[in-house]
């Protein structure tokens, strides 16, 4: 018997069974202390893929990345963010407006909100929130935004220097500048006591946190939405999958993160446990980083389209991630806003021989090296064989992760790239961040798409903003200067204690929210 | 300590109690299974059906020949990519032995010459080496390989250099530990009396004796080193991929383990054993048979 | 006597100061903390701006100054990803890591140790070589391997252990046995060793003259001496163990200083990795010292040579 539903048993034979063990070991005191089984009612236990971090508590700290989410969306509440069905749905802001000219933006708070410790959610702890932050593009928003004015403790307007169309989305979405945190409170603490007993307006409170291995929370049940399902939530930190999919088999958890491979179909097979992908924003591509050097083969145009036609994009996604990924033509997601759909990329290695001895490679040629952050070695491998068997030889070089982002974003590495990015943003951002000059990904350019991008940079109309966004995206899907793979499907698992998970519920997630509608089964 | 007689430069002999410990009996499985080994190494472009390197997806997770859906086209069963399990251990052989032997003789190098420097020269030199000696045994041996991994990136020979400065302290303590007993015998103190200089007492007296003491740890070194690998492997910087090493397939085939494909880890962890066993075996062997006061190993 | 004290501290100290040098610079050899702590596209403002945060923009030597002060104050720095003060970290998850180590140390005697009587004594061939083999097969397997393969077994598929973390006597065996089996062989073939000197001393061969039946001299006479040897190696290796159980604690998740110092390496965290690898240097150094200092105790003439 693989797993089963041993939970409360076990838990009554281990009081035995320990004191026989400590009694037989003679050991003491010092035991490291956790919450052992996701056995008592109210509980819900998750294991994660990442280590804990307590800026993870505080809005004011995030990275671009969608990791502190995780924790953010239990503890915390926002003026505006993504929720189900709604990109920017209004949370602690009841409601908003932007002015005719763009200039400025009108918030009015949501009546009723307040803080775990009982203060109402006012417009001074919204500016608080904002003037503090100090996470990614924070200097963008403070060259943006003129002033934040509280007229009454009900209402916020923000006023700009100069139209910002995507003020919104970077409020809202990529920063946790929207997040709003409590100013008495923090101010009364500082900031390492904020850390350490981190006060928000989210669904959870937060009871106690041992760094890097685990977080306690508690269902915080005057919360505006609605009363949270769950009385009490525990993440544990289990870095190695196998050892995450295990604590699931047997009930020591209930939600895992990233179960990835062969794992993912242990967990399909496994009666009781539910697979739950998620299709994340994190798009993935072979960057081809000599196309400006005329001495290299990726110079040709056809080089670089026969190499993307040499990816048997279809059968990789099935093998590692079970179909769940999505395959794409462009390095922008599907979701952001002003994406562009490139035609799909097809597999045809005939095609791909055929384009190289046109292109003066009859017998294929020696590309060189392939970099690759070393947690994808995997991906990278499947597509070493594919470039193989068209003749492309090349030599895998995985890089540890720091090493690869370092040496990625210095231009270090060359010939070819296997790179990804799950940064927030809209088809603008991503495309000044790999495409145009002086992008921190950007090995080479191309005048024509840096003066488009220039141009739509100071284009007010919104209209008009997309229609040279796509003109950006087609020119660059022309030349092949990326050979996009796909979308990653992100797999995560669900025991059988679970009802709602919260996976898929908010767009473009990966992770479980909105918080406050997971359930237990038979709640 | 009991008395030995010694002929003047010959290097001491064993003392008679130990005779009841047969010592002819040369571990002969050991010997052969590393001895295969190595043959395997050298001769893998021959014996291996497939390219260890190349697979295609449509033949993936075939088990070996004997169970159902195996065929005699993979011997042993293929692994995600569809390549072959055999050929890969064939050709894996070639890097553990690679990467062991010379691991084993750069730390060997490293270790020996300093220790000798340090147990034979003494005073200042002897306390700065073991100094750094002291220091680098602080630093844990994976946080040393996984720094090292990060400034010079990995491949092959990158691990060989990274696991021979790793491990080179082994041998300088001990050396230094023979050499400075050494120093006090017969043989030495006549040929300082005889007029050598250090260099020459250092190179035609010490090193001969210590040779033996370098050899015993090198074959047990053997196997702390291809351990090493293997987890280096597993934590993302070992020998890179698609090239095949044993301790690679048995982190890539962790996965495997839990949805029954044992034969993706079984097989290279039993070589894994083998070797390092055999190494092992043959180490003691060699201890007993050539300086039975080796203690500290 | 108290020269030869002062001699081996002072020697511990510049050891010491030679290990924090090398860290601090090796460290910041390796990379850049602030690209892994920013998304990509981070713009240089974002980048300088955590610079100046964690005080990297200034000139090395005057960072290694402002790490030593701070040292002499007890004060190990702040940590990039937690940030809070590595020693709190890092007293908080030693007692974990000490728990793991003892607990292996003893399993690993346990193998060890009657292993390599058994190989001295060599009671029964068959006995005597699989002892033998079973220690040495904990050599032969990588301790990540040995703790999956564990997990698999005995909390999959019979459900008796709970697969990782802590928080219980019964997390503890899995993990224990993982990272002690690796030493059981060292222990092994130094009680081996030991015994067979013992056994061959003129003290021995005069109680076996005396008729004293052979398993009375190994228990009350061989066995106590030539555990010496094997309890100051035991004693050394614990000190080793805590560091070596980085991979251990990765596959169990058990929140101890290895799993520390592997995510301090894995996100460029300089305080943690020169904090981490400085408490265990300094553990290390000091186990030897006291080491030396109770062979010199012992043997005179150790201290009168140097």
């Amino acid at each position: 018997m693989r797993h089963d539903h041993r939970g409360s048993l076990i838990g009554s034979d281990l009081t035995r069974r320990d004191v026989f063990a400590l009694a037989a070991l003679g050991l003491v005191a010092g035991m490291p202390r956790s919450s052992f089984a996701a056995g008592p009612q109210g509980q819900l236990t998750w294991g994660i893929h990442v280590s804990l971090a307590p800026t993870w508590f505080d809005p004011a700290e995030t990275p671009g990345l969608i990791t502190p989410f995780m924790v953010l969306y239990a503890l915390h509440d926002a003026m505006v963010k993504p929720m189900p069905g709604q990109p920017l749905a209004p949370s602690l802001a009841q409601s908003w407006s932007a002015s005719e000219d763009g200039l400025s933006y009108d918030f009015a708070l949501r009546e009723g909100a307040t803080f775990h410790n009982g203060d109402p959610v006012t417009a001074e702890d919204v500016k608080f929130s904002f003037e503090r932050y100090r996470g990614t593009s924070h200097d963008l928003m403070k060259d943006r935004v003129a002033a934040v004015e509280t007229p009454d403790p009900e209402h916020v307007r923000f006023q700009l220097k100069a139209p910002w169309p995507d003020f919104l989305t970077f409020y809202a979405t990529a920063t946790g500048a929207g997040w709003i945190v409590p100013k008495k409170y923090v101010e009364k603490v500082g900031e390492d006591g904020f850390k350490k007993a981190p006060i928000g307006a989210g669904p959870y409170k937060f009871v106690s946190f041992t760094p890097g291995v685990e977080l306690v929370l508690e269902a915080f049940d005057q919360y505006w939405r609605k009363p949270p399902g769950v009385k009490r939530l525990v993440f544990k930190s289990i870095p190695e999958e196998t050892t995450r999919l295990a604590a699931l088999q047997r009930g020591e958890v209930d939600i895992v993160y990233s179960i990835r491979g062969e794992l993912a179909e242990e967990l399909r097979r496994t009666p009781g446990l539910t697979l739950k992908p998620v299709l994340s924003p994190a798009a993935f591509w072979v960057y081809y980083a000599d196309q400006w050097d005329p001495k290299s083969p990726w110079y040709d145009e056809r080089v670089r389209r026969a190499g993307s036609l040499a990816i048997d994009r279809e059968a990789m996604n099935d093998a590692i991630t079970l179909g769940y990924s999505k395959v794409t033509g462009s390095i922008i997601p599907y979701t952001f806003e002003f994406f562009w759909q490139p035609p799909l990329p097809t597999y045809d290695p005939d095609k791909a021989k055929q384009l190289l001895a046109e292109a003066g490679h009859p017998s294929g040629f020696d590309a060189g090296e392939f970099f690759c952050d070393s947690s994808y070695s995997n991906v990278a491998e499947a597509l070493l064989d594919n470039f193989q068997a068209v003749g492309v030889r090349t030599k895998l070089r995985p890089l540890e992760r720091a090493a690869f982002i370092e040496a990625y974003a210095h231009k270090k590495l060359k010939n070819l790239i296997l790179g990804g990015s799950g940064a927030f943003g809209n088809a603008a951002t991503r495309l000044e961040t790999y495409v145009v000059k002086g992008g921190a990904y950007v090995y080479g350019s191309y005048p024509d798409i840096d003066a488009l991008y220039q141009q739509q940079a100071a284009e007010l109309n919104r209209k008009k903003r997309g229609e040279i966004l796509d003109k950006m995206q087609q020119i660059l899907a022309e030349r092949t200067v990326y050979a996009p793979i796909w979308q990653l499907g992100f797999i995560n698992g669900a025991g059988p204690r679970v009802g709602e998970s919260g996976f898929g519920l908010i767009q473009d997630f990966a992770y479980t929210g909105p918080f406050e509608d997971i359930t237990l089964k038979g709640s | 300590m009991s008395i030995q007689t010694e002929l003047i430069g010959l290097p001491p002999r064993s003392p008679s109690r130990f005779a009841s410990l047969r010592l002819g009996d040369f571990p002969l499985i050991p010997a052969l299974i590393l001895g295969g080994i190595a043959f395997v190494a050298i001769f893998a472009n021959v014996l291996a059906p497939h390219n260890p390197e190349i697979g295609s997806l449509t033949a993936r997770f075939r088990p070996p020949v004997w169970q159902t859906g195996g065929s005699t086209q993979y011997l042993l069963g293929t692994d995600q990519l569809g390549r072959d399990v055999l050929s890969r251990l064939i050709f894996g052989a070639r890097v553990s032995v690679v990467v062991g032997f010379t691991a084993v003789i750069f730390a060997g190098v490293i270790g020996t010459v300093l220790g000798i420097l340090s147990g034979y020269l003494g005073g200042w030199v002897d306390q700065a080496i073991m100094r750094v000696t002291d220091t680098w045994l602080a630093m844990p041996a994976v946080t040393f390989a996984i720094f090292l991994a990060a400034i010079v990136g990995p491949s092959m020979w990158n691990i060989v250099i990274i696991l021979g400065l790793t491990y080179w302290t082994r041998y300088a303590r001990v050396v230094r530990g023979e050499v400075l007993s050494l120093k006090e015998r017969e043989f030495v103190r006549l040929a300082i009396v005889a007029g050598c200089s250090k260099w020459t007492i250092m190179r035609r007296h010490i090193m001969p004796n210590i040779i033996n003491s370098a050899i015993v740890l090198g074959t047990l070194m053997l196997g702390v080193v291809i351990i090493a690998e293997a987890t280096l492997s597993f934590l993302g910087i070992g020998v890179p991929p698609p090239q095949p090493a044993w301790g690679l397939m048995l982190s890539d085939g962790k996965q495997g383990l839990m949805v029954g494909r044992w034969w993706l880890t079984i097989f290279p962890g039993c070589c894994i054993m083998l070797m390092v066993l055999s190494a092992n075996l043959l180490g003691d062997w060699l201890r007993v048979k050539l300086d039975p006061q080796l203690r500290q190993l | 006597m108290k020269r030869y004290i002062a001699r081996r501290v002072s020697y511990c100290l510049l050891s010491l100061l030679l290990l924090s040098v090398t860290i601090f610079f090796f460290v910041r050899v390796t990379g850049d903390p602030a690209t892994l702590l920013v998304e990509p596209g981070a713009s240089e403002a974002d980048i300088a701006a955590i610079h100046q945060q964690f005080g990297l923009d200034r000139p090395l030597w005057v960072q290694y100054g402002i790490f030593m002060v701070s040292l002499a104050h007890g004060d190990l720095g702040q940590s990039f990803y937690y940030r809070m003060p590595v020693m709190e970290l890092y007293l908080s998850r030693l007692p974990n890591s000490l728990l793991l180590a003892s607990v292996a140390m003893a399993l690993s005697l346990l193998i060890g140790i009657p292993s390599g009587i058994l190989a001295s004594v060599r009671v029964g061939r068959f006995w005597d070589s699989a002892g033998k083999l079973f220690a040495l097969l904990g050599l032969s397997l990588p301790s990540f391997w040995v703790g999956l393969v564990l997990i698999l077994v005995f909390s999959v598929y019979l459900g008796w252990l709970p697969s990782s973390g802590s928080g219980s006597a019964l997390h503890l065996i899995m993990p224990a046995f993982a990272l002690g089996w690796y030493f059981a062989a060292a222990h092994m073939r130094l009680t081996r060793s030991s015994m067979l000197e013992v056994l061959g001393s003129e003290y021995v061969k005069l109680a076996r003259l005396k008729g004293l039946p052979q398993s009375l001299v190994i228990a009350k006479h061989a066995f106590k001496n030539a555990l010496i040897p094997v309890l100051t190696l035991a004693g050394i290796n614990l000190v080793i163990m805590v560091n070596v159980a980085v991979v251990v604690e990765f596959v169990f998740a058990w929140p101890g200083i290895g799993r520390l110092l592997y995510e301090g390496v894995t996100f460029r965290d300089f305080p943690v990795v020169q904090g981490v690898v400085l408490m265990g240097g300094a553990m290390i150094v000091i186990v030897n010292l006291l080491v030396d200092i109770l062979y010199a105790v012992i043997d005179p003439r150790i201290r009168l040579e140097s």
